[in-house]
């Protein structure tokens, strides 16, 4: 088992691991493609620049960019007396610097924590979660989000769900602009291309390219699912559960939690699956579709697990 | 012989780190006792609201007004001694009357309706959340602190730059076995002095 300082330790290492290897996938990508196409410095080039400007931003506004697809709006005093008075206690009790709070407007009660350090903390519910949990299963919930803040995990969780969670949001993009097309156009064309087709060349090189993309990331939708499960590890949800125990000294608040969260079948819109393994309890249930691929993204240990595993620590 | 002033160094580096540690721990000591003393004497401050803004409701009420107007003046002596265990003392005085008077209002739909007051019970439970933490930061870091202090090699360090043991508090609903075995570890130093 490791002390928390290793584990912060770890966790800014592969941070800093997945931004190297975003770089180097993205223009190896590019290098394929350049060469393909017959331009390959100048695709080096936009590879180089593209994955560098990406993992720039996966560090630094990661938190913003996730708030801002996820719909959150910031949490004040006043409206949201529980939430902001629970998150300024467990801060005492921790000692980290109180972060920002939002909240997304959403019946599906789930939360999650992000940010690069704890001085760029933020913690987000959803109004579901305020609304039905009182305020001691509250407290459970903000003292697991703080302990992901004061074990880095947001840093990695953060820079995980836009490098390599975009791969895959983008990968469903390809795949569906060239299944069906916006205009219905660029599998057909892609199709003739390669087929050596030589009218609309340029036309048919965007379609061909697209259309190879989107196999390409096909193919890695899989890898990447496991990238994102070897990045995440679901022992860090074991983990936040046992730390926010320790702070709240309430091991029962975070149970009620966990089983209330889990037995609320309603999936939360807002979620994606870049951002699927930031919430305390998996936000892809229930929809039949998402739930799949959630089966394929598993980073939540089972609820009942942790459940159990919290109520051996009473 | 280059080994002799590296030995030095490293020995001076160490005294340095140990020393800006305890006198850190020392601080946050002091601030959670500032903390829990800030935030009874608000809790004091709201007690007069609450009993105004309820009266009305409550009026052969009178042990419990009373208990809890006790209570304030016990806080309300226990901040001006800044004394930790004072403090602690009379924050689970409040608690207790508190208690009871929370059960009243939830079992008085009239008084629950009035949003005056749920805003006062629901700040009046932070402020004891709050009083909670920070007592519990107290107790950890006066804990750590006095381990820290009585470990070798910290031990000598301590003592040459005169650190002393803080004192922690007797938690009252920790139960008996707690209370007693902290009297047993005060009792040598009473001697000593």
């Amino acid at each position: 088992m490791l002390n928390i300082y290793e584990q912060v330790d770890r966790n800014k290492k592969r941070s800093f691991l997945i931004m190297a290897v975003f770089v180097v996938f993205i223009t190896l990508v590019a290098y394929v493609l350049g060469r393909a196409s017959g331009y390959s410095s100048s695709w080096i080039a936009i590879g180089l620049i593209f994955s560098g400007t990406m993992s720039f931003a996966s560090y630094y506004w990661s938190d913003k960019i996730i708030l801002g697809i996820s719909g959150a709006k910031e949490a004040n005093k006043k409206e949201y007396f529980n939430f902001y008075t629970v998150t300024e206690n467990l801060c005492l009790a921790t000692g980290l610097p109180m972060p920002k709070l939002y909240v997304i407007d959403d019946t599906a009660p789930n939360a999650f924590a992000t940010g690069r350090d704890p001085q760029h903390a933020v913690v987000c519910t959803t109004t579901g979660l305020l609304e039905k949990l009182n305020r001691t299963e509250l407290e459970g919930v903000i003292g697991h989000e703080l302990s992901h803040v004061k074990n880095f995990d947001t840093r990695l969780m953060s820079v995980v769900s836009i490098l390599v969670g975009m791969v895959a949001l983008l990968g469903d993009w390809f795949l569906r602009s060239t299944r069906w097309g916006v205009r219905g156009r660029p599998a057909r064309f892609a199709l003739r291309s390669m087929a050596g087709g030589n009218r609309e060349r340029d036309e048919g090189n965007l379609g061909a390219i697209m259309f190879v993309l989107a196999i390409v990331m096909a193919l890695l939708a899989p890898i990447i699912a496991q990238l994102i499960q070897l990045a995440i590890s679901r022992r860090r949800e074991f983990l936040a559960d046992a730390l926010s125990s320790m702070i709240t000294k309430y091991p029962e608040g975070l149970i009620s939690a966990l089983r209330k969260i889990s037995a609320d079948i309603e999936p939360l819109e807002a979620a994606n699956r870049a951002t699927a393994h930031l919430y305390i309890v998996n936000p892809l249930k229930g929809d039949e579709f998402k739930g799949k691929i959630a089966g394929l993204f598993n980073t939540h240990p089972p609820v009942e697990e942790r459940i159990a595993a919290l109520s051996g620590l009473k | 012989m280059i080994l002799i002033p590296i030995i030095l160094v490293v020995i001076g580096l160490y005294i340095w780190s140990l020393y800006n540690k305890l006198v850190t721990t020392k601080t946050r000591i002091k601030a959670s006792i500032q903390e829990i003393g800030n935030q009874l004497k608000r809790q004091a401050e709201m007690i007069p609201n609450l009993i105004d803004s309820v009266k009305g409701y409550m009026k052969h009420e009178k042990d419990i007004f009373k208990g809890l107007t006790d209570a304030r003046k016990a806080i309300l002596e226990a901040t001006k001694a800044n004394d930790p265990q004072m403090m602690v003392d009379a924050s689970e005085k409040m608690q207790k009357h508190f208690g009871q008077f929370m059960a009243l209002v939830e079992s008085t739909p009239q008084i629950r309706a009035v949003e005056a007051v749920t805003k006062l019970m629901d700040e009046l439970r932070d402020t004891a959340d709050k009083a909670m933490y920070s007592r519990r930061v107290l107790i950890d870091l006066s804990a750590d602190y006095n381990i820290m202090i009585v470990t070798f090699p910290a031990k000598l360090v301590a003592q040459l730059l005169g650190f002393k043991e803080e004192k922690g508090l007797v938690m009252p609903e920790e139960g008996e076995f707690r209370e007693v075995s902290e009297e047993e570890r005060k009792t040598p130093k009473v001697k000593l002095e």
